[in-house]
């Protein structure tokens, strides 16, 4: 099986074909937006990263913004700053220009003004959107694609529903030689050794045991435990009996191949298979350090209820730059729920209703991936007008 | 016929895909389709579990083919499962809902 996809000078592919204008500071933002907003096919990457935070906080940032111009979607990328940014602008721009993808650096204080900076910005943006623009997508096998995954507002059946029916995808791309990540370090605290069984070797799941460690040491720092706490009162009432089966169920997303590598936030893995990446369970931070590693596709799965009823299930309103993302719905028990079906790509509830198994939902789940790989749009795409700044992971204080 | 699935073929529990009364006989199905039936001997609502076998207190209590907790009690074949026959292996229940 193939995607029909864009190459990539380092030998990668992308399933969009994107002009980053990239923010390296919050106090360009508005810069960056203007000039994405004034070039069709120019994404604006806006966040709230200010010149304030630590060390690591600052490399983490490095990280995110330059792995998002690195992803395979973005074709060619700007970087706009004010020049005394940190991280720095040309630091960003350096570490995309390894991918050896277009990538120019225009900074305020190396600019004669504001105006020359927009008027170059613009320029630039154009320039590369017109190159992209011609370029064809071509067939690449499935051991190019990588995904990105994440569930939320879980519901009784969530376990049994989008979670099984993700894992079965995820298994199959695996099974092709393709990569999916999955994250959110406090979901798996009280489990962890189910998640531990599955590392390739001992050192990924010592790594994978750290990162637990770590985290729970940080929530520790605060005065609060959180083991002992699990599965809730609404869990016991949706009839999650213990933290193994809540956390079995939240784990059946990542189907059932082995644990090849732990990551740090945004950190891009180095072979293919299976990955973890250490982050916290906030929608759009797991999603921006998922993009940043490099996924092609990001998908939601969402339980139910009235997560299924705001239309913004990823925690995020809005436009999310550079992936597209499948999201998919377990259950719909009301009426008021039920008029979301129009909003989700894959409707997984037939599960329950009786009329679809597992595999046959997975089947449809799959072939949705490659078409939307393939350049169809997601529900999620399709979506424009409003937009929000990314969030990034960070652990330090604003100083 | 109302339906419970059994993730995988080791478990000895089964989750419902609706709510079931007391003496009904569901279908029990897997990921790929029909594999049995099951009687429900107490009511279980949407997403809770039924007991496929007997299991004796202490006993592993299965789903998606891993331990979920251990029988508190012991369990009859069709019993409704949850947190009045199940401990976890690992950690107590909170404390707010002892």
């Amino acid at each position: 099986m193939e995607f029909l996809g864009y190459e990539r000078p380092d030998g990668s592919a992308g399933v969009r074909n994107h002009v980053a204008v990239i923010s390296s500071g919050r106090c360009a933002n508005e810069i960056a937006a203007t000039i994405a907003d004034s070039v069709q096919g120019a994404v604006p990457i806006i966040h709230t990263h200010p010149c304030v935070r630590l060390k690591n906080d600052n490399e983490w940032a490095l990280r995110v913004l330059s792995g998002i111009g690195s992803n395979p979607n973005v074709a060619a990328a700007v970087v706009v700053g004010i020049g005394c940014e940190n991280p720095s602008s040309s630091k960003i721009g350096e570490e995309i220009a390894k991918s050896k993808k277009p990538v120019e650096v225009l900074t305020v204080m190396a600019s004669n003004g504001f105006q020359d900076l927009m008027d170059k910005g613009l320029t630039t943006a154009r320039h590369m959107v017109s190159q992209a623009s011609q370029m064809q997508r071509k067939p690449f096998p499935l051991s190019y694609l990588a995904l990105g995954v994440k569930c939320g507002g879980s519901s009784a059946v969530s376990g049994i529903a989008g979670n099984s029916v993700t894992g079965r995808v995820l298994d199959r791309l695996i099974e092709a030689g393709g990569t999916a990540i999955f994250s959110e370090t406090t979901e798996v605290i009280g489990a962890d050794h189910l998640l531990a069984k599955r590392a390739i070797n001992e050192q990924v799941a010592k790594r994978f045991r750290e990162a637990v460690d770590r985290m729970e040491g940080r929530i520790k720092a605060t005065g609060e435990d959180i083991r002992g706490t699990q599965p809730t009162r609404g869990n016991i009432a949706e009839g999650l009996t213990t933290i193994e089966e809540k956390s079995l169920g939240a784990l059946a997303k990542t189907g059932t191949t082995s644990l090849q590598g732990v990551l740090e936030y945004a950190e891009k893995p180095l072979g293919k298979g299976l990955f973890f990446m250490d982050g916290s369970a906030m929608t759009s931070e797991l999603i921006i350090g998922e993009a940043a590693a490099g996924v092609h596709i990001h998908i939601y799965n969402v339980g139910g209820g009235v997560s299924s009823s705001f239309r913004c299930p990823p925690g995020w309103m809005g436009e999310i730059p550079i992936l597209p993302q499948i999201s998919v719905v377990s259950k719909l028990s009301k009426p008021r729920d039920s008029q979301e079906k129009e909003f989700f790509d894959i409707y997984a509830d037939t599960i329950v209703e009786g009329s679809e198994s597992v595999d046959q939902i997975a089947d449809r789940f799959f072939e949705e991936i490659i078409a939307v790989a393939s350049g169809k749009l997601t529900r999620r795409e399709m979506r424009s007008g409003y937009r929000e700044p990314i969030v990034m992971y960070t652990t330090g204080p604003i100083l | 016929m109302k339906k419970a699935m059994r993730i995988d073929p080791k478990d000895n529990t089964a989750t419902a895909l609706s709510d079931i009364e007391a003496g009904e006989t569901v279908s029990l199905v897997s990921k790929s389709g029909q594999v049995g039936e099951i009687t429900a001997k107490q009511a279980v609502p949407l997403g809770h579990k039924l007991a496929l076998t007997s299991i004796g207190k202490g006993d592993k209590v299965l789903k998606y083919g891993e331990v979920i907790g251990l029988a508190s009690q012991p369990i009859n074949k069709g019993d409704y499962v949850h947190i009045h026959n199940v401990e976890s292996a690992l950690l107590p229940p909170p404390k707010e809902v002892k």
